[in-house]
């Protein structure tokens, strides 16, 4: 595959080793996803796993007034469909293209075929639930009892991680949407960050500028789900980081997680 | 529809340059509240840390203010609605 360098920017494909990429690399596909596509819908089977590059994927539950509110992000440290390794699944949740970007796919199929003769990928899946699962119950936690201010703030900067960018082509409508908060609130924030030097915000793109001043807003949240603070909290590591292998004592990793995580350099 | 416009003022204004159309006064009042309950839903905020002072301000297309209230009216604590 000539885009191998797209495939690294997805960091659960890094982490793979080196040989199931190689066994996976004949199905995966790389396509250009623009925003507000649909990966799949509530029920449905989940047909395709979605890896992201560049982009951001969206969980998001309809309610029946016809609102959205968004459960949870994927974006380059993790997949969407992931589970479908494990046998033949459907959506719990609506999955969106948030941020339009670079996505890698397989079919679920040649996923799965792939999984049963893998351990190493139907390992990795069980993990990423898992951290998916940690990140859900954080955001329950904060919906329930952070204001609009610090969640805006925790969202931003975890949209930026999550494609690896400061620059978000996103309109405060939208995130107004995501956010479950009305659009007046968002705008009013978002003047305030602006004056604070925090972001710079025009018509449907918002570019953070000082990542310090945010991270101050933002709720506790975004620290907790970190990677490397969801590492230590649940022992799951998914994403190789030095300090986590130097310390496997911390996490409760046992040797095969350290080889594991150090798979591929 | 009219449109509404929901600023924020306390020694400054945050200005709602967009705002939003409503049926009614009625109607623009009830999303106020909500945008205030959205803001202040606990004390540490951004903004949260002294409510005392602000005040949400509703105006018209004209720039007229039709009516405003105190923020601190909504806090948790408060007795308000």
């Amino acid at each position: 595959m000539n885009s191998a360098p797209n495939l690294g920017r997805n960091r659960l494909l890094a982490t793979l080793p080196r040989e199931t990429l190689a066994m996976l690399e004949g199905d995966l596909t790389q396509v250009s996803l623009s925003q507000g596509v649909v990966c799949f819908d509530v029920g449905d089977p989940i047909d395709r796993v979605y890896f992201p590059s560049t982009g951001m994927i969206s969980l998001l539950i309809p309610t029946k007034d016809g609102k959205v509110v968004e459960a949870g992000t994927i974006g380059r440290r993790g997949a969407a469909g992931l589970q479908s390794a494990l046998g033949e699944r459907r959506s719990f949740t609506r999955a969106t293209i948030q941020i339009p970007g670079i996505f890698t796919t397989i079919s679920a199929v040649d996923f799965r075929h792939a999984a049963s003769h893998n351990g190493v990928i139907r390992d990795l899946a069980s993990r990423y639930t898992e951290v998916l699962w940690a990140e859900t119950q954080q955001t329950a936690a904060c919906n329930a009892i952070h204001d609009g201010s610090q969640r805006l703030c925790r969202w931003l900067l975890q949209s930026a991680d999550c494609i690896g960018s400061d620059h978000l082509p996103l309109t405060q409508e939208y995130l107004a949407d995501m956010l479950g908060l009305r659009r007046t609130t968002v705008t009013l924030l978002a003047q305030e960050l602006q004056e604070r030097g925090a972001i710079r915000y025009s018509r449907g793109k918002i570019m953070i500028r000082d990542r310090k001043v945010l991270e101050a807003c933002a709720c506790e949240c975004y620290e907790a789900t970190k990677d490397e603070n969801l590492s230590l909290k649940t022992g799951v590591t998914l994403i190789k980081d030095s300090t986590l292998v130097a310390r496997p004592e911390l996490t409760g990793a046992t040797h095969a997680d350290v080889l594991f995580s150090f798979a591929r350099p | 529809m009219p449109m509404y416009y929901f600023h924020l003022r306390d020694h400054k204004t945050l200005s709602d340059v967009d705002g939003t159309e409503f049926v009614d006064a009625s109607e623009a009042r009830s999303h106020a509240i909500g945008v205030a309950r959205e803001l202040i839903s606990n004390r540490n905020g951004m903004l949260g840390h002294d409510w005392s002072r602000w005040r949400m301000s509703i105006n018209d297309d004209g720039g007229n203010e039709l009516f405003s209230f105190r923020m601190v009216d909504f806090t948790a604590d408060s007795s308000a609605k």
